[in-house]
């Protein structure tokens, strides 16, 4: 009991003690930047004004003046004084504390001075990404250690695929991902299910699935000549619209139509052990049945990712006097239409998972008698 | 006929082909739900506070997503309460989260979009960026507590005499095999969503230490990483509140 009590406060003293030493390791990593790095060491704050813009929307402007040293590059120890503006909305600006390290631009004309270009968060992201992987390695153990190689190796393939679009100016972007796509299930499932029989039949509803609605949300996209579809409304768009909607979504529906497809023929899989003598109706009863109480709240999770991002947009739109149609076309219309095709891919793969194992699974019976 | 309108139309018969009685409440969930979402925008839009909007939007979402969905009643009432805790963890965590990023607001990459449009318009941004994150989460969380409650269940169910126990033994397992799915559903719904911003940050050449500090990216990865974190957190919270239950009823 007394070992069993002190292995634990071992792993917790080195988790501990692993958290403290990455946020130190990004507080001081500023020698690694080639862009200025700022510490802020005192604020003043002057003078608050009170503003109203064109829609009556009150709101207050205050500046303050920071003072701080720089910490890397040419300029490190030197003394400066920088001037900054906050808003109490903080739509593009930040008031900043003392203790805070900050990205600068120098400029040379009239005379040397520097503004604020970005806040420095590398810490956060380190640290609550440090909280993900000691959740999952203490909580899930092995499962957490193979969910942790399969984000690493799906994040570099999804590098190595962005990397390739701009080697080919994202002409076939749609191909180049269509691919990538395949090898992420392939990879994904390998790795969860081992390669046999079944990883197949899952890969090819997971696939089929997803393929299947976005050719029917092009057929739609046709008849309906695209009414209320808004792709100007897209944001950071640096190529054609048409195909980068597809590929988003694409890479978002299918995380949830390989996680149904798995649970679907797997359950069938088992079903099919248990009673030999069940019959290919019965098999795609059941896969239909199974899939109706997965697919709901797999439809939900896709929704709120995708309409979730589009709320700090619409909210201004509203803020800037737009009606409510207009603002919801103009910021959540191709949210909806994504979760939409994707709410179609993941009832297609239903359907998709109970036919192809049905129909398999009736063909072993006749080579196995 | 829109759109919008005729992909609507298209889900529900094919919704309707898989199960025709049980799926009318999943159907009518996914338009409740984005009534609510609507709706809260204009809440908070019209001065209401955006983290109590938030909140109650959140428990009644919750609430409709985990009851209409053909669970059974200790399974759904178990998986609501244990969202309800997790719900409340992750939001003392995007708090602190999001005070210390200041991801709030807009960035420098949406300039196009923002030309015309009035930014300071009264609303504080920081705790949108706090609702947004909340909101992203709450379908990962929900669908991993009912996976959890159910598979308990049917457990339960299965063995009249099951020891206690052996809940927690199973929550865990239950936990192990649907981790990995459920982490990938979220890590290709975020990646596909964010897609267009990160071809943008490649064609733009940015450089990786500006892509780990920018706003936008960093607001992306707080949500994917917390919507994670809600994950992880329901199993055993769910299996927790199960254990309890069952000792009740016993």
């Amino acid at each position: 009991m007394k070992s069993f009590l002190s292995s634990h406060w071992v792993k917790l003293l080195l988790i501990v003690v692993g958290a403290i030493a990455v946020v130190l390791v990004t507080k001081y990593d500023d020698q690694l930047y080639r862009q200025p790095i700022f510490e802020i060491q005192q604020v003043q704050t002057k003078s608050t004004t009170k503003i109203t813009d064109d829609f009556n929307n009150p709101d207050t402007q205050t500046k303050q003046v920071l003072t701080g040293i720089v910490t890397n590059g040419k300029y490190r120890g030197k003394q400066l004084q920088i001037n900054n503006t906050y808003s109490h909305s903080h739509g593009m600006d930040i008031k900043y504390r003392a203790g805070q390290k900050v990205f600068l631009n120098y400029h040379v004309h009239p005379k040397f001075h520097a503004t604020i270009k970005n806040l420095k968060r590398d810490t956060v992201v380190v640290f609550l990404g440090y909280l993900v992987i000691v959740l999952l390695l203490v909580l899930l153990k092995r499962s957490g250690l193979l969910t942790l190689i399969s984000i690493v190796i799906n994040s570099i393939l999804f590098i190595g695929a962005i990397q390739l679009n701009r080697l080919t100016n994202g002409g076939p972007v749609i191909v180049i991902f269509s691919i990538l796509a395949v090898v992420f299930c392939v990879i994904t499932l390998g790795l969860v299910l081992g390669f046999n029989r079944q990883t197949w039949i899952t890969l090819c509803a997971a696939l089929g699935g997803t393929i299947c609605a976005l050719l029917l949300s092009w057929l739609v996209f046709i008849i309906t000549k695209e009414k209320g579809v808004y792709y100007e409304s897209m944001e950071f768009v640096t190529q054609l619209p048409k195909p980068l909607l597809a590929t988003e979504i694409l890479i978002g529906v299918l995380g949830a139509v390989m996680d149904e497809a798995t649970d679907i023929v797997a359950s069938l899989f088992a079903l099919k052990q248990e009673n030999p003598q069940i019959t290919t109706k019965q098999i795609f009863d059941s896969g239909r049945k199974i899939g109706s109480s997965i697919m709901g709240p797999l439809i939900n999770v896709l929704f709120f990712v995708f309409m979730g991002e589009t709320l700090p947009m619409t909210l201004l739109f509203l803020k800037n006097g737009n009606s409510w149609g207009y603002s919801f076309s103009m910021n959540m219309s191709l949210g909806m239409i994504s979760s939409l095709i994707s709410a179609i891919g993941i009832v297609m793969t239903v359907l998709l998972a109970s036919l192809f194992t049905s129909l398999w699974l009736k063909g072993q019976t006749k080579w196995e008698p | 006929m829109g759109t919008i309108t005729t992909l609507g139309i298209i889900l529900l018969i094919l919704m309707l082909l898989v199960d025709g009685n049980k799926i009318i409440g999943s159907y009518l969930s996914l338009i409740i739900n984005f009534g609510i979402l609507f709706f809260s925008v204009v809440l908070m839009a019209l001065g209401f506070p955006p983290l109590v909007v938030t909140i109650v939007a959140s428990v009644v979402v919750l609430a409709i997503t985990i009851f209409w969905s053909n669970a059974s009643d200790r399974s759904s009432n178990v998986a609501f309460k244990a969202s309800l805790i997790v719900l409340f963890l992750l939001i003392i965590l995007i708090i602190i989260v999001e005070k210390w990023a200041l991801v709030g607001g807009f960035g420098i990459e949406e300039s196009e979009e923002l030309e015309g449009l009035s930014i300071l318009v009264g609303t504080n941004f920081t705790k949108i960026a706090i609702s947004t994150v909340i909101l992203s989460a709450l379908g990962a969380i929900s669908e991993a507590a009912i996976a959890i409650s159910s598979g308990l269940d049917e457990i339960i169910d299965y063995d009249d005499n099951l020891p206690a126990q052996r809940i927690l033994i199973n929550g865990q397992i239950i936990g192990q095999q649907i981790i990995g799915t459920a982490v990938n559903t979220l890590f290709f719904g975020f990646f596909g969503s964010s897609l267009a911003l990160f071809i943008w940050f490649s064609d733009l050449h940015y450089s990786l230490g500006q892509i780990i500090n920018d706003k936008l990216f960093v607001a992306q990865l707080i949500s994917i990483l917390i919507a994670i974190i809600g994950v992880i957190l329901i199993i055993p919270v769910t299996t927790y509140v199960m254990y309890i239950n069952y000792k009740k009823t016993k």
